[in-house]
């Protein structure tokens, strides 16, 4: 899968999880932008994204990243191991 | 963030938690920017009561609370993986929880900080206060099940309608902590502070009964309810606080709705008088409904006649 496909199932998923946002979802979009997207949000967030695209995170990933563009390329990186 | 000249005690303490938790900023930002004067009352007169448990360790509390996040960070990515709370059995909470003082001292700590920093403890101490504490029939010979940081205890202890005070906790760790929360509080009312495991409780007879957030850490929630049942006289009152879909280092049972809840003190032959259904975060309860997030769900009953 491309970036652009990525990038696409991730905005479905933050579309449904974080339904009250209504900006653009973009490789900057981070956290901070979206008011749903708290703590716990996030672990929401990451295992949807685990289940849909068969990836694994581990505690320090989830914590570390700072935007859609970063975690696209981790899951890049998982997805060609 | 909030006025601290009007909320004084919470000032500080908000002040005191983030210069050792900076990186928790944007979420208490936003825990407050909602809040309405009533609840920024209630979070101040928690914020002052937090700091006089604290005494002089304050900053321990906030290195604890910090600590417990990152605890239940990682227990939420379980339960979002596996749809169950890791441990299911006592043995194991037990082992890895209420044995072990240093554990408990932190995790008791962490909790004691969380009354104030979020939002469905506050409102659940709210509710404490006003719906069953001020409620209470007076002389009420009182008893708490699970007493741990003992905020909830040391409020009762102030009211004149409690005529006894009564404790019981599995853990002896658990009760050092209610223990010296009380003495840092000067509470000079005498306060019978007992080990016991809810299941092998001795007879009694109480007016008012307390049992917050210990239900989700029992195999057989309805068994213990059915001992509180019958330990509480027929128009007495009892308490329940138990979390939805809310993982921790020592949650067994997991409900689901805050639904489960009020059917299962039902079912253990207790009219119920008022819910309160307060999720997570603040988050609205059709959303947490939808997406199984933490709801805490508060139960006052009484015994159903006949019961
Ligand atoms: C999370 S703390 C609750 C603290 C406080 N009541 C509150 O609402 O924040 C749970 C407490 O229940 C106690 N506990 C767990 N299982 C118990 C059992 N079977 N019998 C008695 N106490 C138990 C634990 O030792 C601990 O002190």
């Amino acid at each position: 899968m491309n970036r652009i496909g990525i990038l696409a199932q991730l905005e479905g998923l933050i579309r449904d999880l974080f339904d009250e946002y209504q900006g653009p979802v973009t490789e900057d979009l981070s956290a901070h932008d979206v008011e749903q997207w708290d703590s716990l949000g996030n672990v929401q967030f990451v295992v949807l994204i685990e289940k849909t695209m068969d990836v694994r995170f581990s505690t320090e990933e989830m914590a570390s990243l700072s935007n859609l563009g970063e975690l696209m390329t981790l899951i890049e990186r998982k997805k060609s191991l | 963030m909030i006025d601290s000249s009007r909320y004084p005690a919470l000032g500080k303490l908000l002040d005191g938690q983030l210069s050792i938790f900076p990186e928790h900023q944007s979420y208490l930002e936003r825990r407050f920017a909602d809040a309405d004067q009533a609840h920024l009352e209630l979070a101040d007169q928690i914020s002052d009561l937090i700091t006089r448990i604290a005494h002089d360790h304050l900053d321990e509390i906030f290195e604890d609370y910090k600590w417990l996040t990152g605890v239940f960070v990682e227990e939420e990515v379980y339960f979002r993986r596996n749809g169950t709370y890791r441990l299911s059995s006592f043995e194991d909470a037990e082992r890895t929880v209420y044995v072990d003082p240093v554990y408990m001292r932190k995790y008791m700590n962490g909790l004691l900080a969380s009354e104030v920093w979020w939002h469905n403890h506050t409102n659940a101490i709210g509710f404490y206060k006003e719906t069953f504490l001020d409620c209470l029939p007076g002389s009420s010979r009182h008893l708490e099940v699970g007493p741990g940081h003992g905020l909830l205890l040391y409020l009762a202890t102030q009211t004149e309608r409690c005529k006894s005070l009564t404790a019981w906790d599995v853990s002896a760790a658990s009760l050092t902590n209610t223990r010296e929360a009380l003495s840092a509080m000067g509470v000079e009312r005498d306060v019978k502070l007992e080990q016991y495991n809810i299941y092998d409780a001795p007879d009694g007879e109480f007016d008012s009964i307390v049992f917050s957030e210990v239900l989700e850490h029992l195999e057989q929630p309805l068994e213990a309810l059915h001992v509180l049942r019958k330990l509480l006289t027929q128009d007495g009152r009892l308490y329940v606080h138990a979390p939805v879909n809310s993982p921790a280092p020592d949650h067994l049972y997991l409900f689901r709705t805050p639904e489960e809840v009020v059917s299962m003190v039902e079912e253990a032959g207790f009219d119920v008088v008022e819910t309160r259904f307060y999720p997570i975060l603040g988050v609205p309860l059709e959303r947490a409904r939808a997406f199984d997030l933490g709801i805490s769900t508060l139960v006052v009953a009484t015994p159903s006649e006949g019961a």
